[in-house]
């Protein structure tokens, strides 16, 4: 759901600029304590496997594709700072590399798909921190996971309303309807997807999804 | 560098690689939920003149030299991948290096 070039004006981008660009600053001014010798790494590979994962569109309707977000999953294994940090950097490489997702629009989409669902994601995240993630951490996940998307979308409508860009006739309730009805099923597959890629990470790599904070009394359990 | 850290970086770039360069190829090509959107209110064509940055080595996600089979969408699965772990790992240690208290 990356927003082109050509579609916002320069109040709705100038404002959603400043408002992911200050986002970014406060991540990147708190990342330092969150960022210890194993995370960054796991920072790195997280940030290509969400890249390569956004290549990847599955048919959710007739005629119609979604691919993964991955701020939601980079939310909860990495926390809110790292993830939008994360998020930030792949949005900036895909639209300065690859044509997706227009320059003016970068904050807009920062924030959508970035910010938004990282926090969503940190919110979570304690569920999964727990000795035994239980049915209660799945549901949490699936329907956080889910409602960022959902919210995400309908947030790019608004923007486009705010724009002024949707067609006369149309309104703000028929396009929130068409976008977030397409989203309510690529939602489905955020959900499902981050709790098995956090369930994997955290078999694999727990002790950098726990961070420098939680990390101190789990040291000698890594290889 | 500790071999932790190493293997998490090899498991990882496979992982990008075979999502980004291979997997990838057989997605689908549809419109995604925003484009289809935008096309069923009749407001997918940009509306001001697009800022977009010249298409120096790929053409979305083709590298230009190829084409647009396997080899061109791998090209480009695998070099963004790499420039999103550059990246992430260039500022991951000059942030790592501001860290108030060292302790580990």
């Amino acid at each position: 759901m990356h927003i082109a070039s050509g579609f916002l004006s320069p109040p709705v981008w100038g404002t959603m600029a400043a408002a992911a660009g200050a986002a970014v600053a406060a991540s990147l001014a708190l990342a330092p304590r969150a960022l210890d010798e194993r995370r960054v790494p796991l920072m790195g590979v997280m940030g290509a496997f969400v890249f390569a994962a956004q290549m990847v569109n599955f048919p959710v309707l007739p005629g119609t594709s979604g691919h993964l977000g991955g701020g939601f999953l980079l939310g909860i294994l990495l926390g809110a700072p790292l993830g939008i940090i994360v998020m930030a950097s792949i949005l900036a490489v895909q639209a300065l590399v690859f044509q997706d997702g227009g320059i003016e629009a970068l904050g807009a989409n920062i924030f959508v798909m970035g910010v938004l669902p990282c926090l969503l994601g940190a919110a979570v995240r304690g569920l999964w921190l727990r000795e035994k993630p239980g049915p209660l951490t799945y549901a949490a996940t699936l329907t956080v996971g889910w409602l960022g998307v959902v919210a995400g979308a309908t947030g790019v409508i608004l923007l486009l309303w705010w724009s002024d860009v949707l067609p006369r006739g149309v309104t703000l309730g028929q396009a929130v309807g068409v976008m977030a009805g397409i989203h309510a099923a690529i939602g489905v597959v955020e959900g499902a997807v981050s709790a098995a890629v956090v369930r994997f990470v955290l078999a694999m790599r727990r002790d950098a999804v726990l961070g420098p904070v939680c990390a101190e009394g789990g040291k000698e359990a890594v290889p | 560098m500790t071999a932790y850290n190493r293997r998490t970086l090899l498991v990882g770039i496979a992982a990008a690689v075979l999502v980004g360069g291979v997997v990838s190829y057989f997605a689908s090509t549809c419109p995604d939920g925003l484009e289809k959107t935008q096309e069923d209110l009749g407001a997918a064509e940009p509306v001001r003149p697009p800022l977009d940055v010249p298409p120096v080595a790929f053409q979305e996600y083709n590298l230009k030299w190829l084409g647009e089979g396997f080899w061109a969408n791998a090209a480009a699965g695998i070099v963004g991948s790499l420039l999103v772990l550059g990246l992430l790992l260039g500022v991951g240690r000059l942030l790592r290096r501001r860290r108030p208290t060292e302790q580990s």
